[in-house]
């Protein structure tokens, strides 16, 4: 199927543009004045004249004179009657023939001259012009691409340069031609690729991209019915649901569940209380919702960016790259604890000019238990949104005063959060960065200003938590107690990269009482910007092994901690660390600080199974 | 991105409708073109005698035509099978007459028709029937040559001639691959009510073609000629390729 798509693709580049020209040009065709095209608008069959029978010579007589004829035909050119005598008689009249016209009445042969030729064609056109010229053209003509005889072109001066052509040998009115039929045959120029020496739509230019249509128009229809078979038509607001069987990652079915054929598999399942891991809310770029369902589900972009080609073909795909149309059962390949949840905002405050606190509260009272690190996914409405936060304290104002404030309307999408404290807790807190549009071509962050802007009190949906983010455990099973919890750990941050280090930070100090030195590096442009300066402070005086770092890019002249990116300050660390195989890294920030340090930890020689990171902007 | 989306939508809908159109037109279009035209018409299928009509055999003068049928207009001088004839046409009919004897060859007998048939076909192949045609014309006929004897041959493509039963001349031919073109011009210009000048079906068709079509080139531009594409929601964020693994819990 694959190679069909691409096969359409390919011909589509190659014939598009002249696809485009016979579409139009057909259209051109029934759209057309018929009579126009024809060039016959000022055409008039020339008056019939009698004739004397009496005065006609015998054709026997004629014939005995004149060269040897295959055929004798008695004619009336403007009135006089004459024999035509046809020499060389081709299959049809545009092709070659030899002609001579001799009186009728009197035995002479007569040649066409530009004289009656002018009056030939008058008499032939009731237009209003005149004749402005007469001339004798030898093939090829260019109104008259099939004839093979000479003609005269007698011209008229009218308004569309009406040109009647007759056969110089016969005096026969060919036909007419005008600025119409010449537009008319331009299109048909266009329909036929008749661009080179053979004159019609046999042309070996045309011949080609006839072939390639063809292949064109056959893949694209194989693709069609492929989609119809596969439930890809599905109207919206019709299609209802469809059963879709559940099998566990243990092959053990789960039962069938019903999902609506227009939903994505990833919107489907949270309906059922299955919250698969997506931190992009569908968008196909964080390649979390992993499921397995029948190889002949389509391949998506999306599929073949996370998957190798041999997981494609067992049929590993994105749940929220396919809709419940397309799957008949598929197969879940985490043990999902995560479920969908109400929550109630009980706490909403800015702890920077662009960062908030969300604390959020179980609508049903219960405790959410999860690693630290962990995440949630929020399903924000469709709303209005608006550029500026409401609700601004007046210190952070300055901050956006050069932002627009513009409103705007959102779709309903989800959106991922981390979650800022560990598990097993009353609240569920989120440090959110309020998010304002980079340019004026998108739109502000609907997820971030809606979660913004919501007032405490209010409840909104979510599933969660996924953890694949997290601190790992200090050893293996296998390994020796000793070798327990024996490792250094150091928390790289920036910007509104906070929240699960924030987690992980307070989980190993407060929850796990974990002994062991634990850095946090945490890089932020402006004192204002240091969110939870004071929080991180008071942990160091209360536990000695923990190490807080806070690096100001922008920091005014009072700042007394370190200045710059905190990779920088982290570079100069890591040349004084010895025994680096025993230090992790946790890294949570923007995605130009994320690589720019991997690359460096790597360079520095820290293994890649030590550098964890949470990357936010997938 | 809405452009890339809409255009997507449109091309997949619209051609569920007319996509069945394209691969006629294409099919068809195909056929047309490859064929030549001029083997199509049959071209091949008669020979151009050059049969020079000798003027002492003309016994019979025209004078005595036009006593015989004064009225007669439309005159000519020709052969039928060799032989020298006057065709004319005489109160809207036409005649044929002999211009050796004078004889009124009008309408010929079926066994002339087989005869002139022979004489004018090019293949090697046998007549298979012969039957006079004066009424209701088949399809690929047109009625104005009637009366017409319809003479078969056993050939490749069961080639025809049509022996007009007034003047002698071949008036058409046909062969299978000419029948076939007809066919594929009426699936191409959609004419299915029989040469309605006014069709309303391709007008309709041939417009949400181009649409089709069109919201189709605009995927190709996407696709080919604009490598990166952003994500489906918008975020034109790459994926950052994963060094780091994801952690697992040890076993």
């Amino acid at each position: 199927m694959q190679y069909l798509k691409a096969l359409h693709k390919w011909t589509s580049v190659v014939v598009g543009i002249q696809l485009l020209l016979w579409l139009i040009s057909g259209f051109y065709f029934v759209i057309m004045d018929h009579q126009d095209a024809r060039g016959s608008v000022y055409r008039v069959r020339p008056p019939v004249q009698q004739i004397d029978h009496q005065r006609l010579l015998e054709p026997g007589l004629i014939l005995s004179r004149q060269q040897a004829s295959v055929g004798l035909q008695q004619i009336t050119l403007l009135g006089i009657p004459y024999y035509l005598l046809t020499h060389e008689q081709g299959l049809y009249r545009h092709f070659t023939n030899s002609y001579s016209l001799v009186n009728a009445y009197n035995g002479e042969l007569t040649r066409i001259n530009e004289a009656m030729a002018s009056s030939l064609a008058r008499s032939s056109y009731n237009g209003p012009g005149t004749v402005v010229s007469a001339l004798r053209l030898a093939p090829p003509v260019a109104d008259l691409p099939k004839e093979q005889n000479s003609v005269w072109q007698v011209n008229f001066d009218d308004d569309i340069n009406t040109s009647v052509y007759l056969d110089a040998g016969s005096g026969h009115v060919i036909g007419h031609s005008n600025d119409d039929k010449r537009f008319a045959d331009f299109f048909f120029m266009l329909h036929f690729m008749d661009y080179g020496s053979v004159k019609g739509f046999n042309n070996i230019q045309i011949i080609f991209f006839a072939v390639v249509t063809l292949f064109l128009s056959l893949t694209g229809f194989i693709w069609t019915i492929n989609l119809i078979a596969n439930g890809r038509y599905a109207l919206p607001f019709v299609g209802g649901n469809k059963a879709i069987e559940l099998i566990d990652k243990n092959d053990l079915s789960i039962g069938v569940r019903r999902i609506s054929s227009r939903q994505t598999l990833l919107d489907g399942l949270i309906e059922h209380d299955i919250a698969l891991p997506s931190s992009c809310g569908g968008g196909g770029t964080c390649g979390r919702c992993k499921i397995v369902t029948d190889p002949i589900v389509a391949v998506g972009a999306a599929d073949k960016h996370y998957f190798t080609d041999h997981e494609l073909a067992l049929g590993y795909r994105l749940a929220c790259q396919h809709k419940g149309a397309e799957v008949k059962r598929l197969k879940l390949l985490d043990v999902v604890n995560a479920r969908k949840h109400q929550l109630i905002l009980v706490g909403s405050e800015f702890i920077s000019p662009s960062i908030k606190e969300l604390r959020f509260k179980p609508a049903d009272g219960s405790k959410l238990d999860y690693r630290a690190g962990a995440y949630m996914r929020f399903f924000i409405p469709a709303a209005k949104g608006c550029s500026v936060p409401l609700r601004l304290p007046e210190a952070f104002q300055p901050h956006w005063h050069h932002i627009e404030q513009l409103e705007y309307q959102h779709l309903a999408c989800s959106r991922s959060y981390s979650l800022a404290n560990y598990g097993g807790r009353q609240e569920l807190v989120f440090t959110i960065k309020y998010q304002s549009a980079p340019n004026n071509r998108v739109l502000p962050g609907a997820g971030s200003s809606y979660l913004c802007n919501l007032e405490p009190g209010k409840t909104i949906e979510a599933a969660g938590p996924f953890e694949d983010f997290y601190a790992l455990p200090g050893a293996s099973v296998t390994a020796g107690a000793e070798q327990q919890q024996k490792k250094t750990r150091v928390m790289i941050g920036a910007g509104a990269g906070m929240a699960p280090l924030k987690a992980l930070i307070y989980e190993q100090l407060e929850k796990l009482n974990n002994k062991e030195a634990l850095y946090f590096y945490f890089g932020a442009g402006t004192e204002q910007d240091l969110i939870y300066y004071r929080e991180f402070t008071e942990l160091q005086q209360q536990y000695p092994q923990f190490h807080y770092l806070p690096t100001l890019s922008r920091a005014s002249d009072s700042w007394p901690g370190a200045r710059g990116y905190v990779q920088q300050g982290l570079k100069d660390k890591l040349t004084n660390m010895d025994c680096l195989e025993n230090v992790e890294f946790y890294l949570c920030g923007p995605t130009n600080m994320m690589s720019e340090t991997i690359a460096m930890l790597r360079a520095c020689g820290v293994e890649a199974e030590n550098i964890a990171f949470d990357d936010f902007s997938r | 991105m809405k452009l890339l989306k809409t255009s997507r939508k449109v091309h997949k809908w619209l051609m569920l409708f007319i996509g069945i159109q394209f691969v006629i037109w294409s099919v068809s279009g195909a056929y047309m073109v490859i064929f030549d035209i001029d083997y199509i018409h049959g071209d091949s299928l008669v020979v151009q005698h050059r049969d020079i009509i000798d003027d002492k055999q003309i016994n019979f003068p025209l004078k005595q035509v036009l006593a015989r049928y004064p009225q007669a207009e439309s005159l000519s001088l020709g052969s039928f099978v060799k032989q020298p004839v006057y065709r004319f046409s005489h109160d809207g009919q036409q005649y044929m007459v002999s211009a050796v004897n004078g004889d009124l060859l009008s309408p010929i007998t079926e066994s002339q028709a087989k005869a002139a048939a022979r004489y004018y076909y090019s293949g090697s192949g046998i007549i298979t029937a012969a039957q006079l045609i004066s009424a209701h014309p088949p399809s690929e006929l047109s009625g104005r040559h009637l009366p017409v004897y319809r003479v078969n041959f056993d050939d490749f493509a069961s080639p025809s001639l049509y022996i007009s039963a007034l003047s002698g001349k071949v008036v058409t031919k046909r062969h299978e691959f000419w029948r076939g073109f007809d066919l594929m011009f009426i699936l191409h210009v959609m004419d299915y009510q029989d040469g309605d000048p006014d069709n309303k079906l391709l007008l309709v068709s041939s417009l949400l073609a181009l649409f089709a079509a069109m919201a189709g080139l605009v995927l190709v531009y996407f696709k080919v000629f604009r490598k990166k594409v952003p994500g489906a929601d918008g975020n034109s964020q790459n994926p950052v390729a994963t060094q780091g693994q994801l952690n697992r819990e040890s076993v």
